[in-house]
C-alpha cells in the first residue's frame, strides 16, 4: 500500500500485529495436529469406548434344568423369584438412597455398601442386586416408591426350588453364588458376577448338564441408561432335566428313619447300581442358600458340630466293625486258610501276643462254625481267621470287594477310606505293622476306615456273588454322556472266588437274619433277607468300664434280599446307635419292607 | 448519509465468511439438539438474523464517533454489570438479565465496549514502548468489567477480557521486562485464584485436564465424553445426526459450548480439519484486515476484535479436546446462543467499518 502523507506511519505496531496473527495460526495448527492425533491415531480406541457407552448388555438367565426321582417326583425345579436391585449411576444422593433403600428392604446401609462394592466391576447402568428372593410385601413396597426411588428396581429371576427341602440334600447338592476368585479362573468361562453355580451333590456333579447357555440381550441405551430399543437378542437354552434313579418314598422313608440320629442310609439295587436312596443326617435345606448373600443361618450350618452338610453317605469314614467278618470269611475261604466246617472254641476272651482280646458275648459262643460265627458276629472265629490269613490276604479280600477306594459314584467329594497294611504303615503311618493290629482288623476295627457307599457296594458284589457294582445316581436313559464318563464295572471278584464261597458267606448272613442271629431285626417275612450287623467300638471295654461309662458304638447293618436274584442293597448306619442289630436292622427292615410293598 | 464509495469498500468476503461459519453453526446446532424441545437451530437462525441486522446499523456511524462515546458505552455496561451483582435475585440469573422476551449476557457486550474504550485510550499513543501510566490506565480499565463478571460468577467470559488488554499492549509496545512481570503477576494471580476465588467444580475441572480418566463418573466425565465423541468420529465421521455420543446425550453442552466434538463425532476429522480452515481464512482475514486502517484507532479495533475471536476458538477446541480445562467459553459463531453471537457480529462490524473508512478524505 502505497504511503500518503496524511496517514501516520502504522509499521510498528503493524508488524506486532502480523507476529501475533502468526503465534494465532501456529496454535491452531498444533489444535488441528491434535485433532489428527484423536481422530484417526486413537480413533479404534474411542469408538470402543463410544460402542461401550451406547449398548447395554443384560443377560438372560436359562432356566436350569429339572431334576426329577425315577418316578418323575419332581426334586429340583425353579420358580420365578424377585430380586430387588440398585443401577448406581440413577441415584441422585448416594447416601440417601442407601439409607432409604436400607430401611425399605431391611439391610443395614453398611450392609448395603458392601454388597454394592462387591460388584463395583460391573459396567455401568448394570443393576445391582442387593436383596434377593424377596417376598410380595417387599415387592409391593418398592414398588409404591418407584417414583421416589427410580435407581431401586424390582427383576425376576428363574430361582432353584427344591420342593421336599432338605429331603435328599446330600444328593442333589444345593447352589451358591460364585466367588470373585472362581470367576478369575478358567473353571467357568460362561459366568459373570452373580451367577449361581451348583457346589455340591448332582447339581454340581452334573453342572454342564443342567445349566444351559444363557441369553444376551443387547440394546441401545442413552444417557440415563434408558433402553432406546434392542438390537440384537440371543435366546437363553434352558439345561437339560436330569432323572435321577431315586426312589421318592425309600428317601423319604430313609430320612424319616434317620431322623433325630446322626447317620447313613444306603439303598441300591445291586443289578444295575442304580441308587434308590442315598440319605444322610443331619441335613440342611438346600433352599435357604440359593442367594446371594451368606445369611447367619449358613455361617451357623458350616460351624455346628454335627456337620449336617457334609454327605456322611459318601464323605463319612467309619470302622465297618463286624460287618468286616464277611470280608474276612470271603477272603480267608478263598485262600483255603479254613472251610466251611472249620470251627473255633470261644470262651468270650482269648489272648495273642499277651494281649486278651474279648467277644462282644462276655460268656462266649462255645464252639462254631463259620455260618454260626457271621450268624453270631463271634469276633473270636473272627480273631483266629485273621490270625491265620495274615494282613496281606485280609487286605486282597476286601479290595476284591471295593473296600478303601472309591466306589466311583457320580457324586463329587468321595472318600477313599483306608485298608491297612504293612506298606501303609511304614510309608505313612513311619511304624511297623504289629501282628496284634492284623486281630484287630479281623473284626472291623484298628485303622480300617470305610464309607457306607463302600459298604453298600461291597453288600452289592456279595450279592450279586462277586458281579462289580458302580453305584450311581443317573438314570441311564436320562443322557447316555452321563455314564460313558463313569468308572467300569470291574467283575474281579467273580474271577477270584469261587461261586460257591459266596453261596457260604452268603448262608452265614441269612441264618444272621432269619435264625435269630444278631440281624434278627431286619428280617422281613417272605423277603429272604440276607444281611449282617456290625457294632464298631469307639473306645475300649476296658476304659469304658474304667470311665464308668456306657459304651456307645456305631450301629450298622448291611444286607440284600431276595436270597436269591438279590433286587436291593440296604446299608444303615447310625452313629452311637449302639449295637448294630438293635437300631439298625430294624431300620434295614423297615425299608426292606417297603421296597418289596412297592415291587409287588 | 452513506457514500457509494463507503458500500464499495464493505468487505463483503469478510461477510461472506462470517455467515457461512454461523449458518454451518446452525447445521451443527440442529443435529445436537432437533431431538429436545426448543428449537434451537430456529432461534440461532433469528439471533443470526438480528446480529447481521445490528452489524449493517453499526457500518452507518463511523467508528471515530462511537469512540468518542466509547467511554459513555463503558460507563453503561459498567453500571448494567454493578446493578446485576446488587440486585442480582431480581433482574438476573448468574450472567443473564431476563428480559420480557429474550434474555441477555451484558458481559459478552462488555467485549465490545472494552474494545472500543481501550482503542480510544491508545488511540493517539505513539510512544515506541508503553509506558507504566498507561498499562496501570488500561489494566484498570479492563479490571473492573473482569472482577464484576467474575463475580456473577462467569469466569469463562471474564476471562475473555484478559486477551483484550494484553493485545492492546502488545500493540502499544510492552517491554521485555513487562512481558516477565506480566507473566509473574499472572503466575501468582493463579495461585491466589486457587485458593482464594475458585470453587471446587472448578479446581476439580482443572485438575481433571492432567488426569481425565481418574473420575470419570466425576469432573472428568465431560472432558472424557467429548474426547469420546470426537475420537469415534474418525476420519470420515457418523453422519449428520448420527453420532452416538450427541444423540444419545452423552456428550454435554452439545449445542452451546461441546458443539466443536459434535462436529468431530458427525462429520469425522474432515469436518474438523474443514472448520479448522474456514476459521483460518476469516481469522486471516480479519488479522489482515489491520493493514486496510487509516490510523491507530483502527489497527487497535481490528487487533483486538481478530483476538477476541481467536481467543474463544482457541480456547474452546482446546478445552473440548482436552487440553484446557472446562471454563465456559463457546465457539465463536458456532456455539447457539444470542448475546455471543452479537457480540463477534458487533465486532466484525467494527473491522468493516474501520475498513470501509480506510480513505480519510470521505
Amino acid at each position: 500500500m502505497q504511503k500518503d502523507r496524511f496517514y501516520e506511519d502504522l509499521s510498528l505496531i503493524l508488524s506486532r500485529t502480523h507476529k501475533v496473527s502468526i503465534v494465532i495460526g501456529l496454535l491452531l495448527l498444533f489444535l488441528g495436529f491434535y485433532c489428527w492425533k484423536v481422530q484417526i491415531l486413537d480413533h479404534k480406541k474411542y469408538w470402543n469406548l463410544a460402542e461401550a457407552n451406547r449398548t447395554r448388555e443384560s443377560v438372560i438367565i436359562a432356566p436350569r434344568g429339572l431334576i426329577t426321582d425315577r418316578n418323575d417326583v419332581m426334586l429340583a425345579e425353579n420358580t420365578a423369584s424377585f430380586k430387588a436391585s440398585i443401577i448406581r449411576e440413577n441415584c441422585r444422593d448416594y447416601d440417601r438412597t442407601l439409607a432409604e433403600v436400607g430401611q425399605l428392604l431391611k439391610i443395614s446401609s453398611e450392609d448395603l455398601k458392601t454388597r454394592i462394592a462387591k460388584y463395583e466391576s460391573l459396567p455401568l447402568f448394570r443393576p445391582i442386586v442387593v436383596k434377593d428372593n424377596l417376598d410380595l410385601g417387599d415387592v409391593s413396597r418398592i414398588e409404591s416408591r418407584r417414583l421416589e426411588l427410580p435407581e431401586l428396581i424390582v427383576e425376576t429371576d428363574p430361582r432353584r426350588y427344591y420342593a421336599f427341602g432338605s429331603l435328599a440334600a446330600h444328593v442333589i447338592g444345593y447352589m451358591q453364588e460364585l466367588t470373585a476368585p472362581e470367576l478369575k479362573s478358567d473353571a467357568y468361562p460362561e459366568k459373570s458376577l452373580g451367577d449361581m453355580v451348583g457346589r455340591t451333590g448332582v447339581e454340581k456333579q452334573y453342572e454342564s448338564i443342567l445349566v444351559g447357555a444363557d441369553g444376551r440381550r443387547l440394546e441401545i441405551v442413552d444417557s440415563q441408561g434408558r433402553s432406546r430399543g434392542e438390537t440384537s437378542r440371543s435366546e437363553p437354552t434352558p439345561g437339560k432335566d436330569i432323572q435321577l434313579t431315586l426312589d421318592f418314598d425309600l428317601q423319604r422313608k430313609a430320612t424319616q428313619l434317620l431322623e433325630g440320629r446322626e447317620g447313613a442310609i444306603i439303598v441300591l439295587d445291586p443289578r444295575s447300581g442304580e441308587v434308590l436312596t442315598l440319605a444322610s443326617f443331619p441335613t440342611y435345606d438346600p433352599n435357604k442358600f440359593i442367594t446371594r448373600f451368606s445369611p447367619q443361618e449358613w455361617i451357623e450350618l458350616i460351624n455346628r458340630e454335627d456337620h449336617p452338610l457334609e454327605n456322611r453317605a459318601i464323605r463319612g469314614l467309619y470302622a465297618p466293625g463286624s460287618v468286616f467278618k464277611l470280608t474276612m470269611a470271603l477272603g480267608a475261604l478263598n485262600a483255603g486258610v479254613i472251610n466251611e466246617q472249620t470251627s473255633f472254641f470261644c470262651a468270650g476272651t482269648v489272648r495273642f501276643y499277651g494281649r486278651p482280646f474279648h467277644c462282644w458275648q462276655r460268656g462266649g459262643h462255645g464252639a462254631l462254625t463259620l455260618t454260626d460265627a457271621i450268624r453270631h458276629s463271634c469276633n473270636i472265629y473272627f480273631y483266629n481267621v485273621g490270625r491265620r490269613m495274615g494282613i496281606d490276604r485280609i487286605a486282597e479280600s476286601a479290595e476284591l470287594l471295593g473296600l478303601g477306594e472309591k466306589t466311583g459314584i457320580d457324586l463329587p467329594g468321595e472318600k477313599e477310606g483306608l485298608v491297612p497294611t504293612p506298606e501303609w504303615s511304614r510309608s505313612v503311618r513311619k511304624t511297623d505293622w504289629y501282628p496284634g493290629e492284623t486281630i484287630s482288623v479281623a473284626i472291623g476295627q484298628g485303622p480300617l476306615v470305610v464309607t457306607p457307599l463302600q459298604v453298600a457296594v461291597h453288600m452289592g458284589i456279595l450279592a450279586n456273588r462277586g458281579r462289580g457294582v458302580v453305584p450311581h445316581l443317573l438314570m441311564p436313559s436320562a443322557s447316555s454322556q452321563g455314564r460313558s464318563s463313569g468308572p467300569v464295572q470291574r467283575d474281579a471278584a467273580a474271577d477270584k472266588v469261587r461261586a460257591d464261597i459266596f453261596e457260604t458267606v452268603i448262608r452265614g448272613m441269612w441264618k444272621c437274619v432269619n435264625e435269630e442271629g444278631t440281624g434278627r431285626g431286619a428280617k422281613v417275612d417272605g423277603f429272604d433277607v440276607c444281611g449282617k450287623t456290625g457294632s464298631t467300638q469307639l473306645i475300649s471295654r476296658e476304659r469304658a468300664e474304667k470311665l464308668g461309662r456306657e459304651i456307645k458304638t456305631h450301629s450298622w447293618f448291611v444286607g440284600f434280599a431276595p436270597r436269591d436274584n438279590p433286587q436291593v442293597v440296604v446299608t444303615v448306619l447310625v452313629e452311637y446307635g449302639g449295637m448294630g442289630g438293635a437300631t439298625a436292622a430294624p431300620l434295614a427292615k423297615e425299608l426292606f419292607s417297603l421296597y418289596r410293598e412297592k415291587h409287588d | 448519509m452513506i457514500d457509494r464509495r463507503l458500500i464499495e469498500n464493505i468487505d463483503w468476503f469478510l461477510i461472506g465468511l462470517l455467515v457461512l461459519n454461523s449458518l454451518f453453526g446452525v447445521v451443527v446446532i440442529y443435529s445436537a439438539s432437533h431431538y429436545v424441545p426448543g428449537d434451537y437451530h430456529v432461534r440461532q437462525l433469528f439471533f443470526i438474523g438480528a446480529s447481521l441486522l445490528a452489524l449493517f446499523v453499526l457500518l452507518l456511524v463511523d467508528y471515530q464517533v462511537l469512540m468518542t462515546f466509547s467511554f459513555y458505552f463503558y460507563g453503561i455496561v459498567v453500571f448494567v454489570l454493578l446493578m446485576m451483582l446488587v440486585f442480582g435475585r431480581f433482574i438476573s440469573k448468574g450472567s443473564w438479565i431476563k428480559l420480557r422476551f429474550f434474555q441477555i449476557q451484558p458481559s459478552e457486550l462488555a467485549k465490545i465496549a472494552i474494545i472500543l474504550a481501550l482503542a480510544h485510550l491508545f488511540a493517539e499513543y505513539k510512544r515506541n514502548h508503553v509506558s507504566a501510566t498507561a498499562v496501570l490506565t488500561s489494566s484498570g480499565l479492563v479490571a473492573l468489567p473482569f472482577l464484576l463478571v467474575a463475580m456473577q460468577p462467569d469466569l469463562g467470559t471474564a476471562v475473555s477480557f484478559l486477551p483484550l488488554l494484553l493485545g492492546s499492549l502488545i500493540l502499544a509496545g510492552l517491554r521485555r521486562n513487562a512481558v516477565i512481570w506480566i507473566l509473574i503477576l499472572t503466575f501468582l494471580a493463579g495461585i491466589a485464584g486457587w485458593n482464594f476465588y475458585l470453587k471446587d467444580y472448578q479446581k476439580k475441572r482443572l485438575a481433571t485436564v492432567v488426569f481425565p480418566s481418574r473420575d470419570p463418573q466425576g469432573a472428568g466425565y465431560h472432558i472424557l465424553q467429548s474426547k469420546i465423541a470426537l475420537g469415534s468420529g474418525g476420519f470420515l465421521g457418523k453422519g449428520f445426526a448420527r453420532g452416538s455420543q450427541s444423540q444419545l446425550k452423552f456428550l454435554p453442552a452439545r449445542h452451546t459450548d461441546f458443539v466443536f466434538s459434535v462436529i468431530g463425532e458427525e462429520f469425522g476429522f474432515i469436518g474438523v480439519v474443514g472448520v479448522l480452515l474456514l476459521y483460518y481464512l476469516f481469522l486471516w482475514r480479519l488479522f489482515r484486515s489491520a493493514g486496510k486502517s487509516r490510523d491507530r484507532a483502527g489497527v487497535y479495533i481490528t487487533f483486538m476484535v481478530s483476538l477476541m475471536i481467536a481467543f474463544q476458538l482457541l480456547v474452546n477446541v482446546a478445552m473440548v479436546i482436552g487440553i484446557f480445562p472446562i471454563v465456559g467459553i463457546p465457539l465463536p459463531l458456532l456455539s447457539y446462543g444470542g448475546s455471543s453471537l452479537l457480540a463477534n457480529y458487533l465486532g466484525v462490524g467494527l473491522v468493516l467499518n474501520v475498513k470501509m473508512r480506510r480513505f480519510a478524505n470521505i
